[in-house]
């Protein structure tokens, strides 16, 4: 895994639990112990209700393509030998909604509300990245 | 309903610099041309400005002050924005509420940028990214490990959304860009001189799919400006002045990718508020001057205003609407897709410039009474809007 050349995520305080269950294999989302709001990327207090108590639960993985775009350009040396590639915005089964790559498939056969579920990539020895895969 | 400030306040000079490819000026240095040539076209001296509003690169602190310095004024109000492509028609909302609290009396507004200067790297090669973003600013997390970069791909996943729920195809895109094109040809300082066909426009390079070349704005060095006082100073001063009817803004702040805000844009909610400070409709707006920093997103906003129903938007677009002679003739100078990208303030200058009937007539709307003006940015979500009217 070494060499490995894009960007690796930079966990925000906020965000060090989500990182750490990705290397478990596992999707984390906040979830509000006093109104059960779902929500991401996560804060210090729930969206919805204000309160505090965040708790980090693992969610299905389950979920669908909301909408999808397909790179040509290269923006980073490390995507320059990928020749295009998807990113998609996931609709959770649980509610929120993230960024991350449908793969595969080629990127030209993604469709919006295309059924999909999480996998893991571990792609240095600390990151591991959520991608999505036809479900 | 009270309505304080509809045709209490007007713009009374505009000013351009230099567009498009402008080596050797700094976004600053444009910015003082645009400057200097709206005050000159108010007839006013530096010493009768007391008011500044201004915004350019993120990088550039302060540039109210350093402009202020430039042009030899002390300002009684004096601010930079920070609210993206909506900042500049925030700008002139608050001249009018400064100086409808006494706060100031004549506000100079302005914003440049040099981002074509940027783009090119010293050796000459073209970098392959304006460094536009401080790198402070830059998302390290939730996109990057993704390859999700810049500012065309939130957009272009907002027309994908758009295409499934609606049946929007890249057509009406291209129909987009092809009338704000036509329209450049007919503006000298416009950067996009050549025509753009159908073909032209199917056979460029996608860049983030479904967005190909000439659906993305351009990369522009220059500067717009105005100067902003009231109606009643207005009068005895030198250029034709045009009446602020309305204004609003309204920013869909809790996120692009929530709810439906990549298919129904905060220009709903900004476009209400200013129709009705304005007590008017988008039935009363003679030519629009829309934040086009994608094909997909003029289309977006036209429904989002009213002047076609959610989802119809292609179909109108494809009407030949949006061109001089149209409907609703739209960016009459080519836009920020074939005159400039300057974050919407040349749009504004524009849409004064057509109320004080300034064009030959292939470039005029004829008989132009209200213009809309919006603006839209900071990470997709902002959105303002500004109605103009002739005095």
């Amino acid at each position: 895994m070494t060499g490995y050349r894009k960007p690796v995520p930079v966990p925000s305080h906020e965000s060090k639990p989500y990182w750490e269950g990705l290397r478990q294999h596992r999707l984390l989302m906040p979830r509000c112990e006093a109104c059960d709001h779902r929500w991401f990327p996560p804060s210090r207090h729930c969206p919805a209700c204000r309160a505090d108590k965040v708790a980090w639960e693992e969610v299905s993985g389950r979920g669908k393509v909301f909408s999808y775009v397909v790179f040509h350009r290269t923006y980073h040396p490390g995507f320059a030998d990928e020749g295009p590639y998807c990113v998609a915005l996931i609709q959770l089964a649980e509610g929120p909604r993230m960024l991350s790559n449908v793969i595969g498939l080629p990127p030209d056969e993604v469709r919006c509300d295309m059924p999909v579920k999480v996998c893991f990539e571990d792609v240095t020895e600390t990151a591991t990245l959520p991608k999505f895969e036809p479900a | 309903m009270r309505i304080p400030l509809r045709d209490k306040y007007a713009i009374v000079g505009t000013g351009k610099s230099r567009l498009g490819r402008v080596p050797g000026v700094s976004a600053l240095g444009l910015l003082e041309d645009a400057m200097v040539c709206a005050l000159d076209e108010a007839g006013l001296r530096a010493q009768d400005i007391d008011g500044m509003i201004c915004r350019g690169p993120d990088d550039v602190y302060s540039h109210h002050q350093l402009m202020a310095q430039r042009l030899g004024i002390n300002a009684a109000f004096s601010t930079t924005l920070d609210n993206g492509g909506a900042s500049q028609i925030l700008a002139i909302a608050m001249a009018c509420m400064a100086i409808d609290a006494g706060l100031a009396s004549a506000v100079l507004v302005g914003y440049g940028r040099d981002s074509w200067s940027r783009s090119q790297s010293p050796d000459g090669k073209k970098a392959s990214e304006p460094n536009l973003v401080p790198s402070a600013q830059r998302p390290r997390e939730h996109g990057p490990e993704f390859g999700y970069f810049g500012a065309v791909a939130p957009h272009a996943l907002g027309a994908r959304r758009h295409m499934f729920e609606y049946g929007t195809t890249r057509e009406d895109f291209a129909a987009i860009a092809m009338a704000f094109r036509d329209h450049a040809l007919r503006n000298p300082e416009a950067s996009m001189r050549k025509p753009l066909t159908r073909e032209d426009y199917f056979a460029a390079r996608l860049i983030v799919d479904p967005f190909g070349l000439y659906d993305c704005s351009l990369v522009s060095d220059g500067a717009g400006a105005v100067v902003v006082t009231s109606a009643e100073r207005a009068r005895d001063l030198r250029a034709r002045p045009v009446l602020i009817k309305g204004f609003a803004s309204f920013n869909n702040t809790r996120g692009w990718f929530l709810d439906d805000h990549m298919v129904s844009t905060a220009a709903q909610e900004s476009g209400e508020r200013a129709f009705r400070m304005a007590g008017l409709g988008p039935q009363d707006v003679d030519t629009a001057q829309i934040y086009d920093c994608f094909t997909y997103m003029v289309l977006t906003q036209l429904e989002d205003y009213g002047f076609c129903r959610k989802g119809e938007g292609g179909a109108f677009v494809r009407s030949g609407a949006l061109t001089l002679g149209g409907s609703l003739p739209t960016n009459t100078s080519g836009g920020q897709l074939s005159e400039a990208h300057v974050e919407g303030m040349l749009q504004i200058v524009e849409g004064v410039r057509q109320l004080q009937g300034v064009y030959a007539s292939d470039r005029q709307v004829k008989d132009a009474e209200i213009v809309l003006v919006s603006g839209h940015g900071g990470n997709t979500v902002c959105h303002s809007t500004l109605i103009l009217g002739r005095a």
